[in-house]
């Protein structure tokens, strides 16, 4: 049963897709309809098996695919604690992605095609369990994106389009030579006459650690392109300034994540030797990640490009915990992957309307908007407020566990000192949400622009939108929920470096 | 005396002998369609027949000249589907010009002398075959012969052509001189002794005459003036075709006549095509970014695929071939596939340039999301069929299944991921015009059956390959091990 549960879930947005595109002239209008049942459905399955996770899980499925003399390459999927709770973001996020684009009145049928399109990347890259599944998933996801962007983009789109499309393909493809080298090494050390790419038949695999080194290299390349980490993170502005609300709102939301899924899912799992000799550099960028990523904020003058440079911030978080190759940090980078791809998507629609009702996202000519807007002001506090991780919303059990693993590392290591660099970024965090809160939504009202005939969010973006900050509050005093489906995870993968 | 079993060449004969009938036929009956309609026949009832070799397993060989095995059936059955395409793409194309008996004829020619070339097994079966193609090829390239770019394209393959032709000529004499025999078997046998001065001079004589057929850096240069000079379908039988035919003469010769002999000449020719590949590959895509007229870009990315097709004469492991193979196949229908529209859209007089495809998905959506799929087929973007070859090709030169991995060849994969990246941006660049940007008029176009025909066929072949490529990888395992014995 769930062997076709689990395709179910995976396929029905391509269908969905297939059918919103045939949507043309009259029934234009249906097009969102279709977009809305055909992304509850991948949501409903994940909640049913969320449900039963603890009595049934994990879910696997498998079918064999490409069999022939050289080649062995099977439909795998799996779905551990990890994955189900990526897979819950995912579909849940496109579903109020949808509702939130309820109004979308540009070629609507195309549009949703793309982000259903998207859907079934995204699913997929975290429920693979093939390398060759899972790198068409990864690159699969990309496509719609480019589309996005170039036809729903702002006035640089074009630019933005092909530099995200260009870079995140450069490191998709490196990261595919470091897999056909896993292949290559793994037959040749067990001996098989046939390319096995399953994940289960290479992590079995005991690699030597020279290779090791190497082949993590070219994997966390092409991961952290795709996180992105500084300096591989400068297509990421671009791309959010230029997308539409919907775009960005995936793209940080979940897209990011694939990056940081990967790393934890592939290179810490099947070259635990390589995570070793790559823990110092990984610390290093995780930090200046976090570190730069603050201070652009503080520097930006449009909202969104400071919300897409806060992303960069965060997930350096997210590689700072998985670096720390403890199981508290592993769980705590995952669980800020969650934390994130939930509070992102509330910061990317605040910007999203502020752009759409005001006409512009330049915080220096806003200003007073709470007088105007209030109910939008109210998310725009509430989003920010859980950003720079305000205890008793979910950002902040993410952070204080990151923070506590990396100070834990720094103290064996004989350097705890460095935790003053974690905490100093979470006083730049706070700095420039404040800043900016101040100057946008406080104060007299802006005579820069024309503010008088300002609407409040509408009925689709205040359910949207509401739904997520219930969600963020609720798991900030819940977190066990995510946590608990985690972290046997990481307790798993850290087994292999003993208890640090 | 017992005659030879002709069956094992029946494929060929029912091609040559429709190349006779159909100028006759024309003459006769004065009807155009008819005579394309005739060749199409011809060429299905050749793969029909095909089909049952292949389904039958039939092997043979005849009079030691041409062999039947899996890789010349898995060859020949290829260029028929090259052939079938170039046709179906032919019959609007050519409707107002005079001469149609001539121009099938020529193309039922050239498609014989491909599959004979697919079969050959010495170095005078692969001579015959190569210049019947070629000869035929120089004056399908001139049949506008008032169309001063036509004229100009087809004194400049004929003359390049020309060279090559005695290029190639004098390599394979020098071999036949050093090796004493033109058969491939006997020639691997030959070389194994020490190599000689002269070995090196023919085999850099064959590799420049028969580069000029597969377009490798610096024997390209006519490419893009010939493929932009010539009507689209011939441009799609040179491209897709007669490169194709070129890479086949050099397996042949190469992987069995030098590779198989493990002679000390070979670590150096593996380094040469290696280099040649990587600066092909290179070549090939950097200057495609620039082109604005879409043959010239389809020219340039052909050259491009060439590079990619070269790293198997690099690597020169089973699993490349097989890896080359497959995608030679998957190439036959995503560059067909967009060479097809380029000529069904030159039909329709909308203009080759690029600027030409603007809002073309508002105008003709089935065209553009074909188009789309093509190109990005050619990009290699899961889960299309080019991607899936370029997996398995790519991945040749990371190493070979069970075979120790030597690492020589790691440089080359990351010259080629690299070409792979760059050649988005120009494939992206179409989609772009094509569904971002708005044309000047938004009235719909139909086009002819016989093309949407040739572009559905690929259009299959594109998407069925790529999710469900086993089929396709085992006749190329088979062929692979074929050819290399």
């Amino acid at each position: 049963m769930t062997d076709y549960l689990l395709s179910m879930m995976l396929f029905a947005p391509l269908v969905g897709a297939v059918i919103a595109l045939f949507m043309t002239g009259d029934k234009l209008k249906y097009a969102r309809w279709v977009a809305l049942v055909f992304s509850a459905i991948p949501l409903g399955i994940s909640l049913l098996l969320l449900a039963t996770f603890n009595s049934d899980g994990p879910f696997s499925s498998s079918f064999a695919w490409i069999e022939t003399a050289s080649l062995k390459i099977q439909y795998l999927l799996y779905i551990d604690g990890l994955s189900m709770v990526m897979v819950l973001l995912t579909t849940l996020l496109v579903f109020l992605v949808v509702l939130f684009s309820w109004e979308e009145k540009e070629r609507p049928n195309f549009f949703f095609a793309l982000i259903l399109g998207m859907q079934t990347g995204l699913l997929g890259v975290f429920m693979a369990a093939d390398y060759f599944l899972f790198f068409i998933f990864w690159e699969v996801a990309l496509i719609p994106m480019y589309f996005l962007i170039n036809l729903w983009g702002g006035p640089r789109r074009h630019y933005a389009a092909i530099k995200f499309f260009i870079y995140t393909h450069v490191s998709s493809l490196v990261m595919l030579i470091g897999i056909f080298a896993l292949a290559f090494q793994a037959a040749n050390i067990e001996g098989w006459t046939q390319l096995s790419f399953a994940f289960a038949d290479i992590s079995n695999v005991m690699f030597a650690s020279g290779f090791q080194v190497l082949v993590f290299g070219l994997l966390f390349f092409g991961f952290a392109v795709k996180m992105p980490v500084v300096p591989f993170h400068t297509w990421l502005p671009d791309a959010h300034v230029e997308a539409p609300t919907a775009g960005s709102v995936l793209l940080a939301g979940v897209m990011l994540k694939m990056g940081s899924y990967g790393i934890i899912r592939i290179c810490l799992d099947v070259l635990p030797d390589g995570a070793v000799a790559w823990q110092i550099p990984m610390i290093v960028i995780a930090l200046v990640a976090i570190v730069y990523g603050a201070l652009a904020c503080i520097a930006q003058r449009d909202l969104k490009k400071m919300v897409a440079f806060s992303s960069i911030s965060h997930m350096g978080m997210v590689l700072l915990g998985i670096a720390t190759l403890s199981d508290i940090g592993i769980a705590a980078g995952a669980f800020q992957m969650f934390a994130h791809g939930l509070i992102t998507a509330v910061l990317f629609m605040v910007c999203g309307i502020v752009g759409h009702n005001v006409g512009t996202r330049q915080i220096p000519l806003l200003g007073g908007l709470a007088e105007k807007m209030p109910n939008y002001a109210a998310f725009m506090m509430f989003g920010f407020m859980a950003s720079l991780g305000l205890p008793g919303l979910v950002g902040f059990v993410a952070e204080f566990n990151i923070l506590a693993a990396f100070y834990n590392w720094g103290n064996a290591e004989g350097m705890a000192w460095v935790i003053i660099i974690g905490l100093a970024s979470l006083l730049l965090t706070a700095g420039y949400y404040l800043w900016a809160m101040q100057r946008s939504i406080f104060g007299p009202v802006t005579d820069k622009v024309d503010v008088s005939k300002v609407h409040d969010v509408s009925v689709y973006e205040g359910v949207s939108l509401a739904v997520l900050c219930g969600l963020i509050a609720l798991f900030g005093i819940w977190p066990a929920f995510a946590w608990d489906l985690i972290f046997p995870v990481a307790e798993g993968l850290a087994a292999v470096w003993g208890v640090i | 005396m017992t005659l030879p079993d002709f069956t094992l060449i029946a494929p060929q004969i029912i091609v040559l002998l429709a190349a006779l009938l159909v100028p006759g036929l024309h003459i006769l009956t004065r009807n155009d369609k008819l005579v394309g309609m005739v060749s199409i026949a011809a060429i299905v009832a050749a793969g029909l027949y095909l089909g049952w070799m292949i389904l039958e397993g039939v092997e043979g060989s005849f009079l030691g000249v041409y062999a039947v095995d899996a890789f010349s059936l898995l060859l020949t059955g290829l260029f028929l589907m090259v052939a079938l395409l170039v046709l179906l793409a032919s019959l609007n194309s050519v409707e107002r010009d005079r001469h149609h008996g001539e121009y099938y004829a020529l193309i039922l020619a050239a498609t014989a002398g491909m599959m004979f070339v697919a079969c050959a097994q010495d170095l005078i079966g692969i001579f015959v075959g190569v210049e019947l193609t070629s000869i035929s090829s120089y004056a399908l390239v001139a049949f506008r012969k008032n169309d001063p770019r036509a004229a100009e394209a087809a004194v400049k393959y004929l003359v390049i052509g020309g060279l090559s032709t005695a290029l190639t000529l004098y390599g394979f004499s020098l071999l036949y001189g050093v090796t004493q025999s033109t058969n491939l078997a006997e020639i691997a046998l030959a070389i194994g002794a020490a190599p000689s001065a002269a070995l090196y001079v023919s085999m850099a004589l064959i590799i420049a005459g028969l580069g000029f057929k597969i377009t490798t850096v610096p024997f390209h240069m006519w490419a893009p003036d010939v493929y932009e000079g010539a009507t689209a379908p011939v441009a799609t039988f040179l491209a897709v075709g007669s490169k194709k035919m070129g890479f086949v003469a050099l397996f042949k010769i190469f992987l069995v006549g030098f590779i198989a002999a493990q002679a000390t000449v070979v670590s150096d020719m593996q380094y040469l095509f290696a280099v040649l590949a990587a600066i092909t590959m290179t070549v090939g895509n950097v200057v495609a970014l620039s082109q604005t007229n879409m043959k010239r870009l389809l020219a340039y990315s052909s050259i491009a695929q060439a590079g990619y097709l070269m790293m198997v004469l690099a690597i020169a492991t089973e699993y490349a071939v097989i890896g080359g193979l497959f995608h030679m196949i998957t190439h036959v229908f995503m560059k067909g596939g967009a060479f097809i529209i380029v000529a069904a859209l030159c039909y329709l007089s909308m203009g080759e340039k690029l600027s030409d495809y603007k809002g073309l998905a508002k105008r003709a959506p089935v065209l553009a999301f074909s188009m789309l799929i093509f190109l990005f087929a050619l990009a290699g973007i899961p889960p299309l069929a080019g991607f899936v070859s370029k997996f398995v090709l790519f991945s040749s030169a990371v190493g070979s299944p069970g075979a120790e991995m030597a690492g020589q060849w790691i440089w080359l994969v990351f010259i080629a991921v690299i070409n792979s990246a760059i050649s988005l941006y120009y494939y992206a660049r179409v989609v772009k015009f094509m569904y971002v940007d708005e044309g000047e008029s938004e009235e719909r176009i139909t086009v002819p059956m016989p093309f949407m025909a040739a572009i559905g066929i690929c259009l299959v072949a594109v998407i069925a390959i790529g999710l469900y490529p086993e089929p396709v990888i085992k006749l190329c395992e088979a062929a692979a091990a074929a050819l290399l014995g």
